[in-house]
C-alpha cells in the first residue's frame, strides 16, 4: 500500500500554512470575547461561557461532517434536513418501546444512510454535490414530514434526556460529547488514510485518483460521516428540546457552511481543519450569545452575524495571499 | 493588512453594538422584563411588540424585545431565553415557538428564579407537569371560541347546508389546533356542512394560495374556506380570484390583520376573527410587573376575541 506523494505533500503544506491561520481566526474570536467583555458584565462568567458552548454543540457537530465535505471540494446541502429526517426516526423508535442504545443507534444510522446516499448519487452517479445534497435537502425534509404527518414527536424518558441535560462538573454532556467528536475527527483527519485521502481528493481529484486512490470510495465516506454527525446532532437536538420536530435544522446547513468557512476551510477543497471550524462555531456562538445579551433587535443581529462572517473571510483570504 | 481587516471588523462591530444598547444602559436600575416573541416580522407580533413597549413606558421598566429570525426556529428561541437568563432578568414573557418544546427553556427560567409569562400561545399542560415546569400565567387569545366563532359565521352564511374547505396551521401549534377543533365543533350544530378538504398551509401566505388552488381543482364545488390565519386566507383568496370566482366563495380568515379587515370591508373576504395583540402584549408586561413586585396574578387571562364583518370593520380600529 503507498501513501499518494500528493497526499503527503498536500498534508504538510497545509500543516505549515494552518496553524498560523488559526492563530488568526482564535484571535478573532478573542477579539469578539474582549468586545463583549467590555460591553456587557454578563459575558464573561462561567455559566454564560457553558451556556455558549452548550449552543454551540449542534451546529459545531454538523460542521465537522461539512469540513470533511468542503475540504474534498464538495457542499452538503442536507445536513439540516438529514437532522430532521433522522430525529423523527429515532423518537419514534424511542417511542415504539426499542431499547435507548438501539433507538440511538437507529437514529445515526438513519442519518448515515442518507449521508450514503449523496455520496454515491455523487460518485456513481456523478451528479454535482449541490444538485445531489440539494436534492436530498427535499427528500429527507419530505420524508420526516410524511412520516411524522407534520407533527412533532415528544415526551422522552429521563435516561435519553440526560444526553443533553446531565453534568460532569458542571460541563453540559452534549459539550463532552462536541469535545469527543472534534478529537476523533482531527485524529482522523491527521493521521489516518482517511483523512490524508479526502485532502488529497480536494487538492486535486484527477492527481489523487491517478495515484491510486479509490476516490469514489473515500469521497462516498465522507458523505456518509456528514451524514452520520447529522444522525448525531439530531439525537442532541431531540434530548435538547425533549421533542423531534420535522421542521426542525432549517437552514442549518449554511450556519454549518459558514462556521467551516470562518474557520479556514477553503470552498475550492483541499485544506482545512476541525480545529478551526470550532473556532468557527465558536465564533457564531458568541456572536448570537452577545447580541441577545446586549438587547440587539433581531433584524439588526442578522446584518451583523453576516458582516461577520465576510469579514472574517476576507481576512482570511488576505492572510492566504500573504503566505503565498 | 492583517490588522487593518482585524480592526475594521471590531470597529464594525463595536460601533453596531454600542449603537444597538444604547436603550438598554440609559434605564439604569429599572427592572429588566425580556419578552421572546416568536417573530418580529409578522404584523400580529409586531402590534404586539407596540403593545408591550408602550406599556413598559407607563410602567418604567426596561424592555428587552428578541425573537429568533425564524418562526418555527424553537432551538433559537431556547438560546435566546437560555442567553437572557443569563443577564438576569427579573421576568421573562415569551410567546412560544412550539408548545412543547418551550418546556426545557421554562424549566431553565425556574431554576434561576424568573417568573415566566406565557403570551399567545398555551404550553403543552402535560409536557409541563411531566417536567415540572412552572409558569406565572397565561395571556392569550380564546383560539378554540375563536374558532367556534369562525364556523358558526359560515354555517349561518350557507344556511346550514354546503361544502366546506380548511387551511390549517402547523400541526402540533397549539393555537391551530385550537381554532381548528372550535371550528370543527360549532359545525357540528349543522350536519348538512360538509368538510370536504382540510389541509395545512403552513401559515404562510404562498402557501395558502398554492394549497387553495390545489382544493379548487379537486373540489371546484366548494362554498367557504375557513383559513387559521389571514395570511393563508389572503393567499386562499389570491387563488379564488386567480380561478375567476371572486365572491363566489366565503372566505373567513383570522387575525383581524389590516390587510384582512380592507379585505372584509371591500367584500371579498367575508369575515376575520379579531384578536388583540397590543392589548395581549400590554397585559402580559403588566403581569410581569406585577409578579416583579411580589404581586399575586391570575392564573390565566383570556383577552377578549370578536368577529369582523363587513358591518362592524369600518368601526372597529385594529388592534383595539
Amino acid at each position: 500500500m503507498r501513501v499518494s506523494g500528493i497526499g503527503r505533500i498536500a498534508l504538510r503544506e497545509n500543516f505549515l500554512s494552518h496553524y498560523g491561520r488559526q492563530l488568526g481566526t482564535l484571535s478573532g474570536l478573542l477579539a469578539l470575547a474582549l468586545v463583549l467583555w467590555t460591553l456587557t458584565p454578563h459575558f464573561l462568567t462561567i455559566s454564560n461561557l457553558l451556556n455558549i458552548a452548550e449552543q454551540a454543540t449542534i451546529i459545531a457537530i454538523i460542521a465537522v461532517g461539512m469540513t470533511f465535505v468542503i475540504i474534498t471540494g464538495g457542499i452538503d446541502l442536507s445536513v439540516g434536513s438529514v437532522l430532521a429526517f433522522a430525529g423523527v426516526i429515532m423518537a419514534s423508535a424511542l417511542h415504539s418501546g426499542l431499547p435507548l442504545p438501539l433507538a440511538l443507534l437507529v437514529g445515526v444510522g438513519a442519518g448515515l444512510l442518507c449521508g450514503l446516499v449523496n455520496g454515491l448519487l455523487i460518485t456513481v452517479g456523478r451528479l454535482p454535490p449541490f444538485i445531489a445534497t440539494l436534492g436530498m435537502m427535499s427528500v429527507a425534509r419530505g420524508a420526516a414530514l410524511m412520516f411524522t404527518e407534520g407533527r412533532p414527536i415528544s415526551g422522552f424518558p429521563e435516561n435519553f434526556r440526560s444526553l443533553a441535560t446531565g453534568e460532569v462538573l458542571r460541563v453540559p454532556a452534549p459539550v463532552i460529547i462536541m469535545i469527543g467528536v472534534y478529537v476523533i475527527a482531527h485524529f482522523v483527519l491527521r493521521r489516518t488514510k482517511l483523512g490524508r485521502y479526502t485532502y488529497a481528493i480536494g487538492g486535486n481529484e484527477e492527481a489523487a485518483l491517478l495515484s491510486g486512490i479509490n476516490v469514489k470510495l473515500y469521497k462516498t465516506m465522507v458523505y456518509g460521516i456528514a451524514g452520520l454527525l447529522s444522525g448525531l446532532a439530531a439525537i442532541l437536538l431531540t434530548a435538547r428540546l425533549n421533542s423531534a420536530q420535522p421542521i426542525a435544522g432549517m437552514s442549518y446547513e449554511l450556519d454549518a457552511i459558514a462556521a467551516t468557512v470562518i474557520g479556514g476551510t477553503s470552498l475550492l477543497g483541499g485544506e482545512g481543519t476541525v480545529v478551526g471550524t470550532l473556532i468557527g462555531a465558536l465564533i457564531m456562538a458568541v456572536l448570537r450569545n452577545g447580541l441577545n445579551l446586549l438587547g440587539v433587535s433581531s433584524f439588526i443581529q442578522q446584518i451583523v452575524i453576516g458582516t461577520v462572517i465576510i469579514v472574517a473571510v476576507l481576512i482570511d483570504m488576505a492572510l492566504k495571499r500573504r503566505g503565498n | 493588512m492583517k490588522k487593518g481587516l482585524i480592526l475594521i471588523l471590531l470597529g464594525t462591530l463595536s460601533i453596531t453594538l454600542i449603537s444597538c444598547q444604547r436603550g438598554q444602559e440609559q434605564a439604569g436600575s429599572a427592572p429588566r422584563i425580556a419578552f421572546v416573541m416568536k417573530t418580529a416580522n409578522n404584523p400580529f407580533f409586531i402590534e404586539m411588540q407596540k403593545g408591550a413597549e408602550e406599556e413598559a413606558g407607563k410602567l418604567g421598566v426596561n424592555l428587552i424585545v428578541q425573537a429568533a429570525e425564524r418562526e418555527v426556529d424553537v432551538e433559537k428561541q431556547m438560546q435566546i431565553v437560555e442567553n437572557l437568563i443569563q443577564t438576569k432578568i427579573a421576568a421573562l414573557c415569551v410567546t412560544p415557538s412550539g408548545s412543547r418544546e418551550i418546556v426545557p427553556a421554562i424549566n431553565k427560567a425556574n431554576s434561576a428564579n424568573i417568573p415566566v409569562v406565557i403570551v399567545d400561545t398555551r404550553v403543552d399542560a402535560k409536557a409541563l407537569s411531566d417536567s415540572k415546569g412552572k409558569i406565572a400565567t397565561f395571556i392569550g387569545s380564546d383560539n378554540y371560541e375563536g374558532g367556534k366563532l369562525a364556523g358558526e359565521r359560515i354555517a349561518r352564511q350557507l344556511g346550514g347546508k354546503g361544502k366546506v374547505a380548511v387551511l390549517e396551521g402547523i400541526p402540533g401549534h397549539e393555537t391551530g389546533d385550537s381554532r381548528l377543533k372550535g371550528f370543527r365543533d360549532a359545525l357540528k350544530a349543522s350536519p348538512g356542512i360538509e368538510i370536504v378538504a382540510s389541509q395545512t398551509a403552513n401559515w404562510e401566505r404562498d402557501q395558502g394560495f398554492t394549497v387553495f388552488q390545489n382544493i379548487l381543482q379537486s373540489h371546484p364545488d366548494v362554498q367557504a374556506v375557513f383559513a387559521c390565519s389571514d395570511l393563508m386566507a389572503l393567499g386562499a383568496l389570491e387563488a379564488i380570484a386567480a380561478a375567476k370566482k371572486t365572491g363566489q366563495i366565503i372566505v373567513i380568515g383570522f387575525d383581524a390583520s389590516d390587510e384582512a379587515r380592507k379585505a372584509v370591508l371591500s367584500g371579498t373576504m367575508d369575515a376575520t376573527v379579531a384578536q388583540s395583540p397590543a392589548t395581549m402584549g400590554a397585559m402580559a408586561v403588566e403581569n410581569a410587573y406585577h409578579l416583579i413586585k411580589g404581586e399575586p396574578v391570575k392564573e390565566e387571562m383570556v383577552v377578549p376575541i370578536k368577529l369582523i364583518t363587513k358591518e362592524n370593520a369600518a368601526a372597529t380600529d385594529a388592534n383595539k
